[in-house]
Protein backbone atom coordinates (compact mmCIF):
# COMPACT_ATOMS: atom_id res chain seq x y z
CA UNK A 1 0.00 0.00 0.00
CA UNK A 2 2.69 2.66 1.18
CA UNK A 3 4.91 1.66 -2.25
CA UNK A 4 1.80 2.50 -3.96
CA UNK A 5 1.11 5.95 -2.21
CA UNK A 6 4.78 6.75 -2.71
CA UNK A 7 4.27 6.75 -6.33
CA UNK A 8 1.60 9.50 -6.13
CA UNK A 9 3.10 11.26 -3.59
CA UNK A 10 7.04 10.75 -5.00
CA UNK A 11 7.72 11.86 -0.81
CA UNK A 12 8.10 8.92 1.65
CA UNK A 13 7.39 10.46 4.53
CA UNK A 14 4.48 12.08 3.03
CA UNK A 15 3.37 8.30 2.33
CA UNK A 16 3.92 7.01 5.58
CA UNK A 17 2.16 10.13 7.12
CA UNK A 18 -1.03 9.37 4.72
CA UNK A 19 -0.62 5.58 5.24
CA UNK A 20 -0.97 6.22 8.94
CA UNK A 21 -4.25 8.39 8.80
CA UNK A 22 -5.84 5.89 6.58
CA UNK A 23 -5.90 3.25 9.27
CA UNK A 24 -6.63 6.00 11.86
CA UNK A 25 -9.40 7.07 9.55
CA UNK A 26 -10.73 2.86 9.18
CA UNK A 27 -11.67 2.59 13.28
CA UNK A 28 -14.42 4.95 13.16
CA UNK A 29 -15.72 4.62 9.18
CA UNK A 30 -15.54 0.86 10.11
CA UNK A 31 -17.55 0.68 12.98
CA UNK A 32 -20.08 3.31 11.85
CA UNK A 33 -20.64 1.58 8.37
CA UNK A 34 -19.27 -1.74 8.85
CA UNK A 35 -16.00 -3.29 7.15
CA UNK A 36 -15.85 -3.08 3.84
CA UNK A 37 -15.50 -6.02 1.37
CA UNK A 38 -12.12 -5.27 0.55
CA UNK A 39 -10.20 -3.44 3.66
CA UNK A 40 -6.72 -3.49 1.28
CA UNK A 41 -8.46 -1.38 -1.25
CA UNK A 42 -10.57 0.79 1.12
CA UNK A 43 -7.29 1.54 3.10
CA UNK A 44 -5.08 2.71 0.08
CA UNK A 45 -7.64 4.51 -1.91
CA UNK A 46 -8.19 6.32 2.02
CA UNK A 47 -3.98 7.01 1.96
CA UNK A 48 -4.01 8.39 -1.85
CA UNK A 49 -6.82 10.52 -1.13
CA UNK A 50 -5.24 11.86 2.19
CA UNK A 51 -1.73 12.16 0.39
CA UNK A 52 -3.73 14.06 -2.50
CA UNK A 53 -5.10 16.58 0.61
CA UNK A 54 -1.69 16.75 2.51
CA UNK A 55 -0.51 17.83 -0.97
CA UNK A 56 -2.62 20.86 -1.22
CA UNK A 57 -2.40 21.92 2.40
CA UNK A 58 1.86 21.79 1.96
CA UNK A 59 3.06 25.52 1.49
CA UNK A 60 4.38 26.91 -1.70
CA UNK A 61 8.22 26.69 -0.77
CA UNK A 62 8.07 22.86 0.22
CA UNK A 63 5.91 21.26 -2.58
CA UNK A 64 8.53 22.66 -5.32
CA UNK A 65 11.28 21.08 -3.60
CA UNK A 66 12.73 18.63 -5.52
CA UNK A 67 10.86 15.50 -4.66
CA UNK A 68 11.51 11.52 -5.42
CA UNK A 69 11.85 11.74 -9.37
CA UNK A 70 9.46 8.92 -10.61
CA UNK A 71 9.13 7.75 -14.10
CA UNK A 72 5.81 7.48 -15.87
CA UNK A 73 4.52 4.74 -14.81
CA UNK A 74 3.33 1.89 -17.42
CA UNK A 75 -0.24 1.35 -18.11
CA UNK A 76 -0.05 -2.55 -16.51
CA UNK A 77 2.29 -1.52 -13.76
CA UNK A 78 1.06 -3.90 -11.05
CA UNK A 79 1.81 -3.24 -7.19
CA UNK A 80 4.68 -5.54 -6.80
CA UNK A 81 6.60 -3.52 -8.88
CA UNK A 82 5.66 -0.82 -7.12
CA UNK A 83 7.23 -2.68 -3.75
CA UNK A 84 10.73 -3.53 -5.93
CA UNK A 85 10.93 0.03 -7.02
CA UNK A 86 10.80 1.12 -3.23
CA UNK A 87 13.68 -1.66 -1.88
CA UNK A 88 15.80 -0.65 -5.38
CA UNK A 89 15.58 2.91 -4.07
CA UNK A 90 15.57 2.29 -0.26
CA UNK A 91 19.09 -0.10 -1.05
CA UNK A 92 20.60 2.38 -3.92
CA UNK A 93 24.44 2.06 -3.03
CA UNK A 94 24.61 6.14 -2.78
CA UNK A 95 23.37 5.11 0.55
CA UNK A 96 25.29 3.96 3.61
CA UNK A 97 24.83 0.54 3.89
CA UNK A 98 23.17 1.33 7.56
CA UNK A 99 21.31 3.57 6.56
CA UNK A 100 20.23 0.72 3.55
CA UNK A 101 19.39 -1.52 5.91
CA UNK A 102 17.42 0.83 7.97
CA UNK A 103 15.28 2.49 5.86
CA UNK A 104 14.21 -0.65 3.93
CA UNK A 105 12.98 -1.66 7.46
CA UNK A 106 11.20 1.21 8.08
CA UNK A 107 9.99 1.92 4.31
CA UNK A 108 9.33 -1.22 2.78
CA UNK A 109 8.29 -3.66 6.28
CA UNK A 110 6.82 -0.28 7.77
CA UNK A 111 8.95 -1.07 11.32
CA UNK A 112 8.90 1.89 13.32
CA UNK A 113 12.32 3.66 13.91
CA UNK A 114 12.14 2.56 17.95
CA UNK A 115 12.12 -1.14 16.87
CA UNK A 116 14.64 -0.84 14.58
CA UNK A 117 16.48 0.91 16.98
CA UNK A 118 16.32 -2.18 18.68
CA UNK A 119 17.94 -4.70 16.75
CA UNK A 120 20.52 -2.80 16.10
CA UNK A 121 21.20 -1.79 19.62
CA UNK A 122 21.15 1.96 18.97
CA UNK A 123 18.91 4.65 20.53
CA UNK A 124 14.98 5.43 18.46
CA UNK A 125 16.49 8.67 18.30
CA UNK A 126 19.99 8.17 16.39
CA UNK A 127 18.03 5.79 14.36
CA UNK A 128 15.08 8.01 13.67
CA UNK A 129 18.01 10.32 12.48
CA UNK A 130 19.71 8.00 10.19
CA UNK A 131 16.98 7.44 8.98
CA UNK A 132 15.63 11.06 8.26
CA UNK A 133 19.16 11.63 6.74
CA UNK A 134 18.85 8.96 3.64
CA UNK A 135 15.10 10.07 3.31
CA UNK A 136 16.43 13.48 2.57
CA UNK A 137 19.60 12.34 0.90
CA UNK A 138 16.99 10.74 -1.79
CA UNK A 139 15.20 13.71 -1.97
CA UNK A 140 17.99 16.01 -2.70
CA UNK A 141 20.57 13.99 -4.69
CA UNK A 142 17.71 12.72 -7.10
CA UNK A 143 18.22 8.97 -6.34
CA UNK A 144 15.46 7.49 -8.31
CA UNK A 145 12.06 5.88 -7.79
CA UNK A 146 12.70 3.27 -10.34
CA UNK A 147 13.39 -0.76 -11.36
CA UNK A 148 16.69 -0.60 -12.80
CA UNK A 149 16.98 -1.64 -16.92
CA UNK A 150 18.04 -5.76 -16.36
CA UNK A 151 21.23 -4.40 -18.10
CA UNK A 152 21.54 -2.59 -14.63
CA UNK A 153 20.56 -5.12 -12.46
CA UNK A 154 23.82 -7.10 -11.66
CA UNK A 155 25.33 -3.69 -10.55
CA UNK A 156 22.49 -3.15 -8.41
CA UNK A 157 21.40 -6.05 -6.92
CA UNK A 158 24.24 -6.91 -4.81
CA UNK A 159 23.31 -4.33 -2.80
CA UNK A 160 19.62 -5.49 -1.87
CA UNK A 161 21.26 -8.78 -1.01
CA UNK A 162 23.25 -7.57 0.77
CA UNK A 163 20.92 -5.56 2.95
CA UNK A 164 18.21 -8.53 3.28
CA UNK A 165 21.57 -10.46 4.07
CA UNK A 166 22.83 -8.06 6.68
CA UNK A 167 19.22 -7.80 8.38
CA UNK A 168 19.09 -11.44 8.78
CA UNK A 169 22.43 -11.65 10.28
CA UNK A 170 21.50 -9.39 12.86
CA UNK A 171 18.79 -11.73 14.13
CA UNK A 172 20.80 -14.79 13.69
CA UNK A 173 23.72 -13.86 16.06
CA UNK A 174 23.42 -9.90 17.28
CA UNK A 175 27.12 -8.67 17.31
CA UNK A 176 26.02 -7.49 21.43
CA UNK A 177 23.19 -8.36 23.88
CA UNK A 178 22.30 -11.07 25.77
CA UNK A 179 20.58 -13.78 23.47
CA UNK A 180 21.89 -15.41 20.74
CA UNK A 181 19.19 -15.40 18.14
CA UNK A 182 16.26 -12.95 17.64
CA UNK A 183 13.34 -14.80 15.96
CA UNK A 184 11.63 -12.32 15.19
CA UNK A 185 14.29 -10.83 13.22
CA UNK A 186 14.90 -13.39 11.17
CA UNK A 187 11.82 -14.36 10.20
CA UNK A 188 11.00 -11.08 8.92
CA UNK A 189 14.23 -11.06 7.14
CA UNK A 190 13.13 -14.07 5.62
CA UNK A 191 9.92 -13.00 4.76
CA UNK A 192 11.81 -9.71 2.72
CA UNK A 193 13.83 -12.81 1.06
CA UNK A 194 11.25 -14.90 -0.03
CA UNK A 195 8.98 -11.36 -1.41
CA UNK A 196 12.26 -10.50 -3.64
CA UNK A 197 12.50 -14.27 -4.76
CA UNK A 198 9.05 -13.91 -5.87
CA UNK A 199 9.55 -10.50 -7.74
CA UNK A 200 13.09 -11.48 -9.33
CA UNK A 201 12.59 -15.15 -9.96
CA UNK A 202 14.90 -15.84 -12.81
CA UNK A 203 17.94 -14.25 -10.18
CA UNK A 204 20.03 -17.44 -9.53
CA UNK A 205 21.56 -14.79 -6.73
CA UNK A 206 17.93 -13.75 -5.23
CA UNK A 207 16.83 -17.41 -5.13
CA UNK A 208 20.30 -18.53 -3.34
CA UNK A 209 19.75 -15.48 -0.79
CA UNK A 210 16.48 -17.17 0.02
CA UNK A 211 17.63 -20.42 0.30
CA UNK A 212 20.62 -19.93 2.08
CA UNK A 213 18.69 -18.13 4.45
CA UNK A 214 15.87 -21.11 4.60
CA UNK A 215 18.63 -23.41 5.45
CA UNK A 216 20.48 -21.66 8.19
CA UNK A 217 17.06 -20.95 9.95
CA UNK A 218 16.29 -24.18 10.08
CA UNK A 219 18.53 -24.97 12.15
CA UNK A 220 17.84 -22.65 14.76
CA UNK A 221 15.88 -24.25 17.08
CA UNK A 222 18.72 -26.61 17.51
CA UNK A 223 21.49 -23.81 17.95
CA UNK A 224 20.25 -23.49 21.46
CA UNK A 225 20.48 -25.34 24.38
CA UNK A 226 17.90 -25.06 27.31
CA UNK A 227 19.97 -22.95 29.05
CA UNK A 228 20.85 -20.47 26.13
CA UNK A 229 23.92 -21.66 25.85
CA UNK A 230 25.40 -22.11 21.76
CA UNK A 231 25.61 -25.91 20.19
CA UNK A 232 27.71 -26.24 17.32
CA UNK A 233 27.00 -27.62 14.34
CA UNK A 234 28.49 -30.86 15.22
CA UNK A 235 26.60 -31.27 18.50
CA UNK A 236 23.25 -30.15 17.51
CA UNK A 237 20.50 -32.28 17.46
CA UNK A 238 19.26 -32.57 14.20
CA UNK A 239 15.98 -33.65 14.98
CA UNK A 240 15.32 -30.46 16.04
CA UNK A 241 15.61 -28.66 12.72
CA UNK A 242 12.78 -27.49 10.86
CA UNK A 243 12.35 -29.97 7.85
CA UNK A 244 9.47 -27.89 6.41
CA UNK A 245 12.34 -24.69 6.27
CA UNK A 246 14.70 -27.06 4.75
CA UNK A 247 12.84 -29.21 2.04
CA UNK A 248 11.49 -25.24 1.07
CA UNK A 249 15.07 -24.45 0.81
CA UNK A 250 16.64 -27.56 -0.74
CA UNK A 251 14.00 -27.10 -3.68
CA UNK A 252 15.61 -24.00 -3.97
CA UNK A 253 19.66 -25.16 -4.65
CA UNK A 254 20.71 -25.43 -8.17
CA UNK A 255 23.35 -27.48 -9.44
CA UNK A 256 26.68 -25.41 -10.40
CA UNK A 257 25.66 -22.59 -8.09
CA UNK A 258 27.88 -19.45 -9.39
CA UNK A 259 27.37 -16.60 -7.61
CA UNK A 260 28.64 -16.00 -3.66
CA UNK A 261 25.04 -16.39 -1.68
CA UNK A 262 23.96 -19.46 -4.14
CA UNK A 263 27.09 -21.11 -3.09
CA UNK A 264 26.83 -20.87 0.48
CA UNK A 265 23.04 -21.82 -0.05
CA UNK A 266 24.82 -25.23 -1.60
CA UNK A 267 27.12 -25.39 1.34
CA UNK A 268 24.15 -25.11 3.66
CA UNK A 269 22.66 -27.88 1.88
CA UNK A 270 25.33 -30.32 2.28
CA UNK A 271 24.81 -29.69 5.85
CA UNK A 272 21.31 -30.42 5.92
CA UNK A 273 21.57 -33.64 3.62
CA UNK A 274 23.47 -35.17 6.31
CA UNK A 275 21.64 -37.29 9.11
CA UNK A 276 24.54 -36.63 11.42
CA UNK A 277 27.69 -34.72 11.87
CA UNK A 278 29.49 -37.45 11.05
CA UNK A 279 27.66 -37.99 7.81
CA UNK A 280 29.19 -34.74 6.34
CA UNK A 281 30.33 -34.35 2.93
CA UNK A 282 33.34 -32.27 3.84
CA UNK A 283 35.27 -33.06 0.54
CA UNK A 284 31.81 -31.26 -1.04
CA UNK A 285 32.29 -28.31 0.97
CA UNK A 286 35.79 -27.72 0.19
CA UNK A 287 34.91 -27.96 -3.43
CA UNK A 288 32.38 -25.25 -2.72
CA UNK A 289 34.28 -23.17 -0.55
CA UNK A 290 37.03 -22.80 -3.20
CA UNK A 291 34.80 -22.09 -5.44
CA UNK A 292 33.40 -19.35 -3.05
CA UNK A 293 37.15 -17.63 -2.37
CA UNK A 294 37.34 -17.95 -6.17
CA UNK A 295 33.85 -15.46 -6.77
CA UNK A 296 33.79 -13.64 -3.27
CA UNK A 297 37.52 -13.81 -1.98
CA UNK A 298 37.17 -12.87 2.19
CA UNK A 299 39.28 -13.69 5.18
CA UNK A 300 36.61 -15.05 7.34
CA UNK A 301 35.35 -17.27 3.91
CA UNK A 302 39.00 -18.90 4.13
CA UNK A 303 38.77 -18.92 7.71
CA UNK A 304 35.23 -21.54 7.24
CA UNK A 305 37.09 -23.30 4.22
CA UNK A 306 40.53 -24.32 6.71
CA UNK A 307 37.87 -25.52 8.68
CA UNK A 308 36.29 -27.87 6.55
CA UNK A 309 39.78 -28.83 5.27
CA UNK A 310 40.62 -29.66 8.93
CA UNK A 311 37.80 -32.44 8.85
CA UNK A 312 38.94 -33.97 5.39
CA UNK A 313 43.06 -33.87 6.38
CA UNK A 314 42.91 -33.61 10.17
CA UNK A 315 43.45 -31.52 12.73
CA UNK A 316 47.31 -31.33 12.36
CA UNK A 317 47.07 -29.80 8.69
CA UNK A 318 43.84 -27.90 10.05
CA UNK A 319 45.73 -26.15 12.41
CA UNK A 320 48.84 -25.40 10.19
CA UNK A 321 46.55 -24.04 7.33
CA UNK A 322 44.90 -21.62 9.97
CA UNK A 323 48.17 -20.66 11.35
CA UNK A 324 48.84 -18.95 7.97
CA UNK A 325 45.48 -17.23 7.58
CA UNK A 326 46.03 -15.78 11.58
CA UNK A 327 48.72 -13.42 9.26
CA UNK A 328 46.22 -11.69 7.79
CA UNK A 329 45.53 -8.29 9.62
CA UNK A 330 41.23 -8.34 8.54
CA UNK A 331 40.85 -11.10 11.40
CA UNK A 332 42.60 -9.38 14.23
CA UNK A 333 39.84 -9.24 16.80
CA UNK A 334 37.76 -11.55 14.91
CA UNK A 335 36.83 -14.26 18.01
CA UNK A 336 36.27 -17.02 15.61
CA UNK A 337 39.99 -17.25 14.92
CA UNK A 338 41.05 -18.41 18.31
CA UNK A 339 37.89 -20.49 18.98
CA UNK A 340 38.93 -22.37 15.62
CA UNK A 341 42.46 -22.67 17.04
CA UNK A 342 41.44 -23.97 20.44
CA UNK A 343 39.05 -26.20 18.58
CA UNK A 344 41.84 -27.96 16.83
CA UNK A 345 44.28 -27.90 19.57
CA UNK A 346 41.72 -29.81 21.09
CA UNK A 347 41.31 -32.37 18.80
CA UNK A 348 45.17 -32.41 19.33
CA UNK A 349 45.32 -32.81 22.93
CA UNK A 350 47.02 -29.68 23.53
CA UNK A 351 44.93 -28.60 26.34
CA UNK A 352 46.51 -26.08 27.98
CA UNK A 353 47.17 -24.15 24.51
CA UNK A 354 43.28 -24.86 24.07
CA UNK A 355 42.52 -23.36 27.17
CA UNK A 356 44.31 -20.15 26.33
CA UNK A 357 42.48 -19.67 22.57
CA UNK A 358 39.03 -20.19 24.11
CA UNK A 359 39.52 -17.75 27.03
CA UNK A 360 40.99 -14.95 24.25
CA UNK A 361 38.03 -15.76 21.58
CA UNK A 362 35.53 -15.43 24.92
CA UNK A 363 37.52 -12.01 25.16
CA UNK A 364 36.85 -10.90 21.53
CA UNK A 365 33.50 -12.07 21.24
CA UNK A 366 30.68 -9.42 21.36
CA UNK A 367 27.68 -11.43 21.82
CA UNK A 368 27.26 -12.64 25.87
CA UNK A 369 25.61 -16.29 24.98
CA UNK A 370 28.56 -16.91 22.80
CA UNK A 371 31.54 -15.31 25.39
CA UNK A 372 29.99 -17.53 28.15
CA UNK A 373 30.14 -20.80 25.79
CA UNK A 374 33.90 -19.69 25.13
CA UNK A 375 34.74 -19.60 28.65
CA UNK A 376 33.01 -22.44 29.69
CA UNK A 377 35.19 -24.69 26.99
CA UNK A 378 38.66 -22.51 28.97
CA UNK A 379 37.13 -23.80 32.40
CA UNK A 380 37.24 -27.57 31.43
CA UNK A 381 40.73 -26.85 30.87
CA UNK A 382 41.20 -25.13 34.17
CA UNK A 383 41.84 -21.66 32.64
CA UNK A 384 40.46 -18.74 33.34
CA UNK A 385 37.36 -17.57 35.95
CA UNK A 386 34.59 -19.91 35.80
CA UNK A 387 31.99 -19.41 33.82
CA UNK A 388 28.19 -18.44 35.64
CA UNK A 389 25.73 -20.13 33.74
CA UNK A 390 22.26 -19.07 35.13
CA UNK B 1 18.76 17.96 -11.53
CA UNK B 2 22.01 19.90 -12.12
CA UNK B 3 25.21 17.98 -10.40
CA UNK B 4 28.42 18.68 -9.90
CA UNK B 5 30.94 16.33 -10.76
CA UNK B 6 34.38 17.18 -9.23
CA UNK B 7 37.69 15.55 -10.56
CA UNK B 8 40.51 15.04 -7.62
CA UNK B 9 43.68 13.62 -9.11
CA UNK B 10 47.41 13.79 -7.68
CA UNK B 11 49.25 16.78 -8.44
CA UNK B 12 50.48 16.39 -12.13
CA UNK B 13 52.70 19.17 -13.46
CA UNK B 14 51.02 18.70 -16.71
CA UNK B 15 53.01 21.91 -18.90
CA UNK B 16 56.05 19.58 -18.28
CA UNK B 17 54.52 16.78 -20.31
CA UNK B 18 52.70 18.31 -23.47
CA UNK B 19 51.56 15.21 -24.63
CA UNK B 20 49.88 13.53 -21.70
CA UNK B 21 47.92 16.89 -21.65
CA UNK B 22 46.84 16.81 -25.24
CA UNK B 23 46.10 12.94 -24.52
CA UNK B 24 43.75 13.98 -21.45
CA UNK B 25 41.89 16.81 -23.29
CA UNK B 26 40.80 14.41 -26.12
CA UNK B 27 39.47 12.23 -23.25
CA UNK B 28 37.79 15.13 -22.00
CA UNK B 29 36.54 16.27 -25.92
CA UNK B 30 35.10 12.52 -26.18
CA UNK B 31 33.56 12.65 -22.92
CA UNK B 32 31.44 16.02 -23.82
CA UNK B 33 30.58 15.12 -27.44
CA UNK B 34 29.41 11.84 -25.28
CA UNK B 35 27.33 13.54 -22.71
CA UNK B 36 25.39 15.34 -26.08
CA UNK B 37 24.76 11.96 -27.36
CA UNK B 38 23.88 10.61 -24.33
CA UNK B 39 21.17 13.67 -24.43
CA UNK B 40 22.77 15.03 -20.72
CA UNK B 41 23.68 18.74 -21.39
CA UNK B 42 26.92 19.97 -20.14
CA UNK B 43 26.06 23.05 -18.36
CA UNK B 44 30.05 24.02 -17.45
CA UNK B 45 33.25 22.95 -17.03
CA UNK B 46 36.78 23.74 -16.07
CA UNK B 47 40.55 22.68 -15.90
CA UNK B 48 41.75 23.93 -12.62
CA UNK B 49 45.83 25.04 -12.11
CA UNK B 50 47.65 23.22 -9.33
CA UNK B 51 47.46 23.94 -5.45
CA UNK B 52 50.81 25.37 -5.79
CA UNK B 53 49.49 27.78 -7.65
CA UNK B 54 46.33 28.29 -4.59
CA UNK B 55 45.73 31.59 -2.06
CA UNK B 56 43.67 30.99 1.02
CA UNK B 57 42.17 33.27 2.77
CA UNK B 58 40.98 32.57 6.60
CA UNK B 59 39.21 34.14 9.07
CA UNK B 60 41.12 35.38 11.96
CA UNK B 61 38.97 37.29 14.40
CA UNK B 62 37.49 39.88 12.27
CA UNK B 63 39.85 39.47 9.22
CA UNK B 64 40.60 37.28 6.53
CA UNK B 65 44.18 37.02 6.13
CA UNK B 66 45.80 35.67 2.94
CA UNK B 67 47.78 32.50 2.86
CA UNK B 68 49.79 30.68 0.18
CA UNK B 69 48.55 27.50 -0.71
CA UNK B 70 45.14 24.98 -0.80
CA UNK B 71 42.58 25.32 2.22
CA UNK B 72 43.70 21.45 3.19
CA UNK B 73 46.93 19.86 2.14
CA UNK B 74 45.14 16.35 0.47
CA UNK B 75 46.86 13.80 -1.51
CA UNK B 76 44.60 14.68 -4.47
CA UNK B 77 43.16 17.72 -4.99
CA UNK B 78 40.31 19.05 -7.60
CA UNK B 79 41.97 19.32 -10.79
CA UNK B 80 38.68 20.63 -12.48
CA UNK B 81 34.98 19.92 -12.37
CA UNK B 82 31.68 19.47 -14.79
CA UNK B 83 28.49 20.79 -14.10
CA UNK B 84 25.48 18.56 -15.87
CA UNK B 85 22.15 18.28 -16.32
CA UNK B 86 20.82 15.14 -15.71
CA UNK B 87 17.84 13.27 -15.22
CA UNK B 88 18.74 11.71 -11.95
CA UNK B 89 21.56 10.33 -9.57
CA UNK B 90 22.06 7.24 -11.41
CA UNK B 91 22.56 9.37 -15.11
CA UNK B 92 25.10 11.39 -13.11
CA UNK B 93 26.73 8.45 -12.11
CA UNK B 94 26.78 6.53 -15.38
CA UNK B 95 28.17 9.78 -16.48
CA UNK B 96 30.83 10.11 -13.70
CA UNK B 97 31.80 6.77 -15.02
CA UNK B 98 32.32 7.97 -18.20
CA UNK B 99 34.57 11.08 -17.35
CA UNK B 100 38.45 11.12 -17.35
CA UNK B 101 39.90 11.94 -14.21
CA UNK B 102 42.48 11.18 -11.55
CA UNK B 103 41.65 8.96 -9.00
CA UNK B 104 38.34 9.71 -7.12
CA UNK B 105 34.97 11.94 -8.83
CA UNK B 106 32.71 13.39 -6.08
CA UNK B 107 29.14 14.21 -7.23
CA UNK B 108 26.89 16.57 -5.19
CA UNK B 109 23.76 17.51 -6.43
CA UNK B 110 23.73 21.33 -7.32
CA UNK B 111 20.72 23.02 -4.85
CA UNK B 112 18.02 25.17 -6.69
CA UNK B 113 17.70 28.34 -4.87
CA UNK B 114 14.59 29.57 -6.80
CA UNK B 115 12.67 28.13 -4.02
CA UNK B 116 14.09 31.39 -1.38
CA UNK B 117 14.01 33.65 -3.92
Amino acid sequence: MLATVVRLTRDLDAAQDAVQEAFAAAVPAWRANGVPANPGAWLTTTARRKAVSARRHVSALESRLPLLVVDEPGPTDPFPDDRLRLLFTCCHPALDLAARVALTLNVVCGLPTADIGRIFLVPDSTMAARVTRAKRKIRAAGIPYRVPAPDEIPERLPSVLATVYLFFVQGHTPPRGEELTAAGVTARALDLSRVLAALLPDEPEVVGLLALLLLTEARRPARVDTAGAPVLLADQDRARWDRRLIAEGLALVRPEPRGPYAIQAAIAAVHALAPQAADTDWTAIVRLYDDLLAVHPSPVAALARTMAYAEVAGPSAGLAAVDLLAADSRLAGYHVLPAARADLLRRLGRSVESAQEYARAAELAGNAAERAYLLARAAEHGYGSPPRLT
Amino acid sequence: MKYMLMLFEPETDWEAHPDELRASLAEHDAFSKWLKERGITEVGGEALRGPSTATTLRKVGDEMVVTDGPFAELKEHLGGYYIIDAKDLDEAIEAARRCPTGTVTEIRPIWDMTDYT
